[in-house]
Formats: structure tokens, sequence, C-alpha cells
């Protein structure tokens, strides 16, 4: 709750400062006192006037020491004592934040920093980096937007398309943080979730015109909805054709379906949206087979025109698998070996159409090759599963594989998978 | 605020024919022209060709020279402009329009005293 108010403290002080590091700053120590005092203390009544005082006070006391500031000291004591609840100073301050000169990593931190209000622990926390490596990264970032002057504004419209895809992507890259990584807290992976979700939510309230701010709210949404039936009591992943579906929260899918139509209306598609049509049509199957094949493959068709990377193309191919068998999917997916060749999805998908064909030794290698591939403990865990399984003469049976549980397509920055020797 | 756009070669430079060059120098003559009139453009010029460089290096009172460039050959600098613009924004605007078909373009802060 108070990080709302962080948020929005921030952006206005932004605004009438004229000075990100400084506004940012300020909002920091307040937040941090706040951390310490109001658990003993009790929550104040009015926790936005608490904190832009307590943020004016400290500030006071060190730009008095800083004869630079002497006019902006003036601007403090005449600041009102609510702080604005223009919606424009923050879709100022997140457009700042996701501006392109800074590097992606960047963008990240300083959006749930000054956006989200995470202290710097939280997100260091989340993102399973060192405290002090993600301090520096944010101090430089900020010393960048007052350095290079990059503008406290939002964009001219002939930027604004490419603007807007940027803060969407940093928004669902902080959401496939939350989803993908398995190693540390469970809890906080599920609240950096929810964060994503938040600032989803944030931008599509302040942008209602924008059908892929909607697409990408009802995209999470219906992610969220799954989160509970996503990992088993052991904490190994649940692929989608085995996830229990009554532990999907029907109340979160059905305003994310509500949300797909409304951006529908708006008659300019695009991929969050489109992806998020694919999520509805898994949430609207009562079971794996009953799921509607035909209309997800239409879907990821139109899909791959927006965006044909890879991945997209990969679930694709799974997809045709459902429909035309297995061997015209490996057809499909051998195509994809020279961009896919380091990615364990790749092997193992290709691993599980093999075993469905029968050609169990190369299916059996496949998934061994897959392993070098995973990038943590949980996926390793399930392509050990079905290893085990192969060889104790089950035949496993083909996973809607990445398309149904990964977000379909890699991050900006191509976040390579680490190679990890199999384990034993 | 005032910003350096530091300009590399381009492989153009190296491939396609004399009336190609010479018609991507035109475009690039008249970019010049144009933002330097308005006064975007302070001051800028072209650097003759990186064998041209020699380079000083310093040494705690010592200097000793070397013929070369400080930056080999693929990324070594072509020319550049210091410009005069409200933002960053307005800065890489200027960068993205410069008319060669290849090459980058770094975009500085100065320091401003």
């Amino acid at each position: 709750m108070f990080r709302e108010e962080a948020g929005r403290l921030t952006a206005s002080l932004v605004r009438l400062l004229g000075d990100f590091d400084l506004a940012e700053e300020m909002v920091a120590d307040a937040v941090v006192e706040a951390l310490v005092r109001w658990p003993v203390e009790g929550v104040p009544d009015r926790p936005g006037a608490w904190l832009l005082t307590t943020a004016r006070n400290r500030a006071i006391d060190r730009l008095r020491r800083d004869a630079r500031y002497r006019v902006k000291l003036a601007k403090l004591s005449a600041l009102p004592v609510t702080a604005s609840r223009e919606p424009d100073d923050r879709l100022r301050l997140i457009f700042t934040c996701c501006h392109p000169a800074l590097d992606p990593d960047a963008q990240v931190a300083l959006t749930l920093r000054a956006v989200a209000g995470l202290t710097t622990a939280e997100i260091a926390r989340a993102f399973v980096v060192p405290e002090s490596t993600l301090a520096k990264r944010l101090t430089r970032a900020k010393q960048k937007i007052v350095a290079a002057g990059i503008p406290y504004r939002t964009p001219e419209p002939e930027e604004w398309p490419s603007r807007l895809n940027q803060v969407l992507r940093v928004i669902y890259l902080i959401f496939n943080e939350a989803y993908l990584t398995t190693a540390g807290d469970s809890v906080a992976r599920l609240e950096l979730a929810h964060d994503a979700r938040w600032l989803a939510a944030l931008l599509a309230g302040w942008l209602p015109g924008e059908p892929e701010a909607l697409g990408l709210l009802a995209l999470l949404q219906l992610h969220l909805a799954r989160w509970a039936a996503r990992v088993d009591a052991h904490g190994r992943i649940v692929l989608l054709e085995d996830q229990d579906r009554s532990r999907w929260d029907e109340r979160q899918i059905g305003p994310a379906l509500a949300l797909i139509e409304r951006a529908g209306r708006l008659r300019r598609p695009g991929p969050y949206q489109i992806e998020a049509a694919i999520q509805a049509v898994h949430c609207e199957a009562p079971t794996w087979d009953a799921t509607d094949w035909p209309q997800i493959l239409q879907l990821y068709s139109l899909l791959a025109v927006y965006d044909g990377t890879p991945v997209v193309l990969l679930n694709r191919a799974i997809v045709i698998g459902q429909l035309e068998g297995p061997e015209a999917a490996l057809v499909e997916v051998d195509e994809l070996e020279g961009p896919l060749g380091r990615y364990y999805l790749f092997h193992a998908t290709r691993a599980a159409l093999l075993q469905q064909i029968g050609r169990t030794h190369e299916a059996h290698q496949a998934n061994r090759k897959a392993l070098q591939y995973t990038a943590n403990e949980a996926e390793q865990a399930m392509l050990i599963d079905r290893l085990a399984r192969q060889t104790g003469g089950c035949t496993p049976v083909l996973d809607g594989g990445p398309s149904s549980i990964w977000p379909s397509w890699p991050w900006p920055g191509g976040r390579e998978p680490t190679s990890v020797p199999p384990a034993n | 605020m005032k910003y350096v756009l530091l300009l590399t070669r381009g492989a153009w430079q190296e491939n396609g024919t004399e009336e190609e060059r010479a018609e991507v120098f035109g475009g690039i003559m008249e970019w010049f022209g144009r933002h330097s009139a308005d006064g975007t453009i302070v001051e800028a010029n072209q650097l003759q060709p990186p064998q041209t460089a020699t380079t000083v290096v310093l040494d705690r009172g010592s200097s000793t020279l070397v013929d070369r460039p400080l930056l080999e050959a693929k990324e070594a600098i072509g020319g550049y402009a210091v410009i005069d613009v409200a933002d960053l924004d307005a800065a890489l605007a200027l960068a993205r329009s410069f008319p060669m078909p290849d090459g980058k373009v770094e975009v500085r802060p100065v320091v401003e005293r």
C-alpha cells in the first residue's frame, strides 16, 4: 500500500524539484524510515502526508549544507501537504525509468524502485544479485538520467508506440523474472509477480485506449490465476497438461477475459493481446483434451506475424503436433535447431515428440541434451523425472510444451540459458 | 544542453561505386548545412582518414608518438559534431537522422562549466 504512495510521491517530487536523483533519494530515505517505524508505531492515517513530511524534513537538513540547492530548498518549503494525485506524473516517471538509453537491467531496477517503491534489498533478493551490485546499477542509471539529460516527460506522438512497447516489455520482464526463477524465496517471487501485475494495472488505468496495455494486464492476470497449480508440493513444475484445474482461480480468469474483449473492441491487435488470447483459450478449456487447439494454432500463426521469433515458432510447432501428430511437429521443430540449439525446451520438446513417434533412444538422448541447458533446479528436476519415466517404460504423454507455461518469447536482452552439467 | 556526436566511418566508404559514395557524401553535407543553419550544430568537421592520424601517448611528463589512430579500422572516428539541443531525446533524434547507410554515432553530453 505505501508503495503506491511512494511512487506518487517520487513522481510529484521529480516534477516539483526538477531533479530525479534528489527526489528518488528523498523518497528512499522516507520509505526506509517508514519500514522501521510503522510496524512499531502503527500505520499513520494519511501515509502519503507522513511520507512527504518525513522526506521533506530529512532533505531540508541535507540541502542546507549545499549552497547549490538554495533554490530547491525554497521549493521544498513551499511543497503542498498532500502529494499530487495526478496520473500524469507517474506516467512520466515510468516512461523515464524505461528510457531506451538505459540498459534493460537498469530500466527494470529503476521501475521497481521509483514506481513500485521496492527497496534495493527487495529488488536484489528478487533478482538474486548482491545488494551492492543492484545499488550500483541504480546509482549509475540515475546518474545517467541526470548527466545525459534524459527528459522527464511522456514521449512525443512519433515515439509513442516504441516507447510504450518498451514500458510493456519492462513490466513483462519483471513478471518473467518472478515466474521463471525458482531460486530463492517463493513468497517473494509471488510478491514480485503481483508487483508486475500492479504496474500493468496502473498502466492500463492511465492508458485505457491502449489495447496492448490492456492485453498485457490480462496476460499477467491469467498466469497469476493459475499460479497455485503450477508447482507441486515438492516444488517441481507441473506442466499445463497435468495441472489440477480446480486449483485455477476463476475469480481472476473472468475479469481477464473481459479485458481481452475490451482490448479487442479497440481493433488494434498486437502481441500481448494475442498471447493473452492464447492463454484465455487454455483457461476456458475444462480439460487438456477439450482444449480448442485449432483456435490456438490460428492465434500462434497470427502471433508469428507480429513476433516471428524462434520461441514463438517452437510453441506453434507444438500445437501443430496436437493437431497433425508428432511427425509433422518434429519437422517444424527441427528447423529451429539453429537459433534454439542452446535452449533446453527445444531439446525437451524434441524428446517428447520423438518418444511419441517411438524413437525412444533418440528421445532419451534429446532429454539428456536438454539437461545440459537447464537454468535452474526445478527445470532439471522436471527433465530428470521425465528421463526416469522413460527408462521405467512409461510413455510420457506429449505435454503442452513451453507455450502453455512459459511466456512465449525470449527476453529482449536474450537471456541465455546457462550450461549446467547434467545431474546424476 | 551540449552534446558531442562522434561519427564512425562506415563500410559504405570502402564498398560501393564512386557515384554511390559521392551521393552519400552529398546527403551528409546537406545534413550538416541544414542543422548548422538553425544553430543545432555548433561546430562540425569531417576528419581525414585514420591513416593520417598520429597518436601521442603521455606518460608522467614524457610522451611517445604512434603512427596510428586511437581506435582501429572498423570503428574509426570519421567526424564529429558539437550540438546544442533541449535534451537527450532531441540529441538521439538528430543522431538517428544522420544519413549514412551504416556506422555508429556516439552521443555524449559535454561537461558544462
